[in-house]
């Protein structure tokens, strides 16, 4: 098993090994969600909303009679697209952000793409909102309301693959934003192409590769994996006069404010939005049906009672992965170097754009200085496209995944090509724009893992021994840049955190922030403990306050990026001098010194020139007012550019070539975090993470029915998520190598973690078997067939 | 699972005593249900205070308040509302709360405040596996699969831990921290029977 993590510069509380601050809570089940606030034995009066869904992939509402729905007992409310309060609706887009910052509706990130009306005559895939929605006294009655409805549509040709919806004459999903199902650039996403040409000065990529000793080329599809939160989509909305409140589970409590306000024309302070612990975003919520807040929220308002709307799993499936079909090419010198790459990826965007353009035009963009930057000659296309299938974005990393799926792909087609060992052309090749290379903190993460996985027994492509007279093992490996560096959070603005000393020196630290299982909200104990060191307390001395409430608390810094482990710290350090700052200043007339004369070490207040004069901290306090002292700060993210760490996943399998089923054996995910915060968590996230990258290398997969567009497997039965014998030994391994801005220079993981493991895997498969699959999720059947051409 | 007759416990049939003739009349004509929950017994009359169609998992959420147990799934696959009836392991949303009729059932709200398994889970931290719980949404459900577990085979391995579970998901992929929150937790279990 993996030795602990040994961390860079020794802090008290930072970096530690440790339970959860929430651990006892969430163990004993006493951790309340908001499906357990939204339960009748506190709402008595609660009602229940139900949306219809679509049963067709593309069709429009031609006749719609509610009579019978109306008049059912038990039904308070049957609201229809034809409703003045719904029809009067702007129409939006899910992701106005991607939560990382608060925006209005007319700065809103994918102005080009409102696509949605909320409750729509209009469908575009099955299982999209469709036109009624309704509150009654019970979910059955709801249920029965719903299926009472006369409905007469006009079914509309439909279309699922992107490369058939690009074509003359395909279906049309949105003909006023995109009249060839293709996307248009926006400012955000930027062109559709990327070109990158120095040497070159034509810009034409293809003919750079003439001047390439070898190429190579390859395609990688990532397909549409679904975040699968246990804590299904919920809330409850109540007015009291004009003043609206929601409880949620949406990972965002400020710009959810937003949303609401801004979409249904009301005050900013007549919105209140609370939110408790959640069960697991992973992206969830970035993208998808956000209008239910505003649709329970007027059924509310109509009823004049609490409605709950809960969504279940079936409906929970309402976004996914952005899929991606990826082509490559690449073209380098005899000895390695890389003097071309060129990628394209074409995405099924499905039904909606909710934040699509970010998978695939922002995250490349970001690779190629973060990544490419010292390859000549670079080329990224990317388009989305409209399909009648599921809305896709974002999922634990925006685009990474499906990016590290082609670039861990050609590096691995290429070296083996050239002869060459994948890592040594990877290090010769690869690394940060300002970086000499080899890139220092690839070197470590690739060096690292290599000695852990026992890379240098690695055989040739299906040349290993065969096992049990039908298997094969084989090893593999990516790497990707990290992100969610300081300098690359600076667009969520200021961030806030509160910090109450009480009168007894115990801390009520307010560092409002959604805690959807990341452990920021240990980060952020660790971090305040470390900054108020000179208390003399520790973290049990310091009350996180966990429910987020947009009435009594500061900003939320939003649950995204996975940013949250280091950026509120990062302010609290900020937070605590000046509490130092209050303390010496109301003590300087008991020590008839000047506050400057004085200082607090280890808890105890002295003057400086005579330490013997002195008290504690603890007993000064208690002998005041009583009144706690409270400091509050706000600081923008530092814009200094300090670079990225990088992240990389070794991966052993083992191939039965008989069944072609694929077992991982063992997995090493080694990241360079900067700073580890919370060695707990952080190996939380790296061990843990592997549920959702083996399901998503070899099980999970939304499977349609291509004649009808009808999602088949809505389900956790046959989807099918890795259970505890499904999820082999696990390596954590953190590492320190590069540094970030600010006191701990810290940066995000819990994407990166996710991010490098299909190809991992993929390419271990490749080792085992010497057959290449160039699709996920690697299903035996594929094995088969790949087996079978050879 | 069956529904089997039970003879009605002494507790019940106390509590009984104070009921006017109308009232047990009313009982008889009636469908009554009795089902002991952590400790207590509760009647429930069918079709005003329960449905025929209504989940065990409803009843314990939504009638008592007992919100330790989550459906996520509601259809058997991700044992998040795993709760005890009579010692065996079920599946709350995929069991009738009449089927529960004379049952004893346990919910997470019913253990012992030292229970040795949520101790075990809450404290993990070791070096290696990361922490048993993040978001700990499925935690009250792999808390009661391992009490189920650990009720019969005290001393399990490894790999016997890891079957025994294999029916419960964590989407935070907490697995490997499970399995040494659960053989932490036998190693309570039995340090704290060896100091009695």
């Amino acid at each position: 098993m993996s030795k602990q993590f040994k961390p860079r510069v020794a802090r008290k509380y930072v970096g530690t090994y440790r339970p959860r601050i929430d651990a006892q809570e969430k163990a004993s089940g006493r951790a309340l969600y908001a499906d357990d606030i939204a339960s009748k034995t506190r709402f008595p009066n609660m009602l229940y909303a139900k949306i219809l869904r679509s049963q067709h992939a593309h069709a429009r509402i031609k006749h719609l009679d509610i009579t019978i729905a109306q008049n059912l007992p038990g039904v308070r409310a049957v609201l229809t697209y034809r409703d003045p309060e719904i029809a009067s609706l702007k129409p939006t887009t899910a992701g106005w952000t991607d939560g990382v910052d608060t925006v209005s509706y007319d700065r809103m990130m994918w102005k080009p793409f409102r696509d949605r009306r909320i409750l729509s005559d209009y469908v575009c895939w099955v299982g999209d909102e469709a036109g009624v929605v309704v509150a009654a006294e019970s979910e059955r009655i709801a249920d029965q309301a719903l299926r009472s409805i006369d409905i007469e549509w006009e079914v509309l040709p439909f279309v699922l693959d992107p490369i058939e919806a690009m074509k003359p004459g395909a279906p049309v999903v949105h003909p006023e934003i995109a009249p060839d199902n293709v996307l248009p650039p926006d400012p955000v996403g930027g062109p559709d192409a990327f070109v990158k040409t120095p040497s070159f000065l034509d810009a034409d990529i293809e003919k750079s590769f003439a001047h390439a000793d070898v190429v190579a080329e390859a395609t990688s599809t990532y397909h549409n994996a679904n975040h699968c939160s246990l804590d299904n989509w919920c809330c409850v909305a109540e007015w009291k006069d004009d003043k609206l409140t929601i409880w949620s589970n949406s990972y965002e409590a400020d710009q959810t404010r937003m949303f609401v306000s801004q979409t249904l024309g009301i005050p900013l302070n007549s919105v209140r939005i609370i939110v408790t612990y959640v069960g697991g975003s992973f992206g969830r919520g970035a993208i998808g049906d956000r209008s239910f807040f505003i649709l329970t929220a007027i059924l509310a308002k109509r009823t004049g009672r609490p409605v709950k709307f809960r969504h279940t799993r079936r409906e929970s499936f309402c976004n996914t992965r952005q899929p991606v079909i990826y082509s490559g090419k690449i073209g380098a010198t005899k000895d390695g170097k890389i003097t071309s790459l060129y990628f394209k990826g074409i995405g099924n965007v499905g039904a909606y754009g909710d934040q699509p353009m970010f998978a695939l035009k922002f995250a490349p963009t970001e690779a190629a200085a973060a990544a490419f930057a010292h390859i000549p000659n670079l080329k990224m296309e990317a388009y989305g496209v409209y399909t009648n299938k599921i809305p896709a974005g974002i999922m634990r990393g925006v685009g990474n995944s499906e990016l590290n799926l082609i670039l861990g792909h050609i590096v691995d087609v290429l070296a083996e090509k050239l002869e060459m060992d994948p890592i040594e052309l990877v290090l010769k090749n690869i690394g940060y724009e300002s970086e000499t290379l080899p890139d220092k903190s690839l070197e470590a993460v690739l060096r690292e893992g290599s000695k852990r996985i026992g890379w240098k027994n690695r055989h040739r492509p299906g040349q290993g021994p065969t096992y049990d007279s039908t298997k094969k093992r084989g090893i593999g490996f990516s790497f990707h840049p990290g992100w969610h560096t300081e300098w690359q959070e600076t667009r969520r603005g200021q961030i806030q955190v509160g910090i109450k000393v009480n009168p007894d020196c115990t801390v009520t630290l307010y560092a409002p922030t959604i805690e959807t299982g990341t452990g920021s909200n240990v980060c952020n104990v660790l971090g305040c403990a470390e900054a108020l060191s000179f208390l003399g307390i520790g973290p049990g001395d310091i009350h996180w306050v966990a429910t987020v409430d947009t009435e009594t608390g500061l900003k939320d810094t939003v649950q995204t990026d996975s940013a949250v482990s280091f950026l509120q710290s990062e302010v609290m350090a900020l937070a605590a001098k000046e509490i130092k700052t209050k303390i010496l200043e109301s003590a300087a007339p008991k020590f008839k010194v000047a506050p400057e004369e004085l200082d607090i070490v280890d808890g105890r207040i002295y003057i400086k020139v005579s330490p013997d004069k002195g008290m504690p901290v603890k007993e000064f306090l208690w002998e005041g007012d009583l009144v706690p002292i409270i400091a509050t700060a706000s600081k923008r993210p530092s814009t200094e550019n300090t670079g990225v760490p990088f992240m990389a996943t070794f991966a052993e399998v083992e191939v039965d070539t008989a069944t072609g089923q694929v077992q991982v054996l063992k997995i090493v995910i080694v990241s360079d975090l900067g700073t580890v915060m919370y060695a707990s968590g952080a190996e939380a996230q790296q061990v843990g993470g592997q549920c959702i990258g083996i399901g998503e290398s070899l099980t999970e997969e939304i499977v349609y029915d291509e004649a009808t567009g009808v999602p088949l497997n809505f389900n956790w039965i046959d989807y099918k998520i890795p259970t505890m014998v499904d999820v082999p030994e696990v390596e954590p391994v953190l590492m320190e190598v590069w540094r970030g801005a600010g006191e701990y220079g810290a940066c995000g993981m819990g994407e990166a973690v996710v991010t490098c493991t299909p190809r991992a895997i993929a390419n271990a498969v490749y080792n085992a078997i010497g057959v290449r699959i160039d699709d996920i999720p690697i299903k035996p059947e594929k094995v088969l067939a790949a087996l079978c051409k050879t | 699972m069956v529904l089997t007759e039970v003879s009605k416990p002494a507790a019940v049939a106390v509590q009984r005593l104070d009921r006017s003739i109308t009232e047990v009349l009313d009982d008889q004509l009636r469908s009554f249900i009795k089902i002991r929950i952590n400790g207590e017994w509760h009647d429930f009359q069918v079709e005003r205070d329960i449905q025929p169609s209504d989940s065990l998992a409803y009843l314990l959420r939504e009638k008592l308040g007992l919100t330790g147990l989550k459906v996520a799934c509601d259809e058997g696959a991700c044992g998040a509302c795993s709760v005890i009836m009579d010692g065996k392991l079920v599946l709350s949303c995929m069991t009738l709360a009449v089927e529960a009729n004379g049952y004893e059932v346990l919910t997470i709200e019913g253990l012992e405040k030292d229970d040795p398994v949520v101790e075990a889970f809450a404290e993990q931290s070791e070096p290696g596996y990361g922490t048993a719980l993040q978001c700990g949404h499925c935690t009250p459900g792999f808390v009661m699969a391992a009490k189920a577990l650990l009720n019969v085979n005290p001393r399990p391995t490894l790999d016997e831990v890891r079957e025994a579970l294999s029916g419960n998901i964590c989407r935070c992929g907490c697995y490997a921290a499970i399995a040494q929150a659960v053989l932490h937790a036998s190693n309570k279990i039995a340090e704290r029977a060896s100091k009695r």
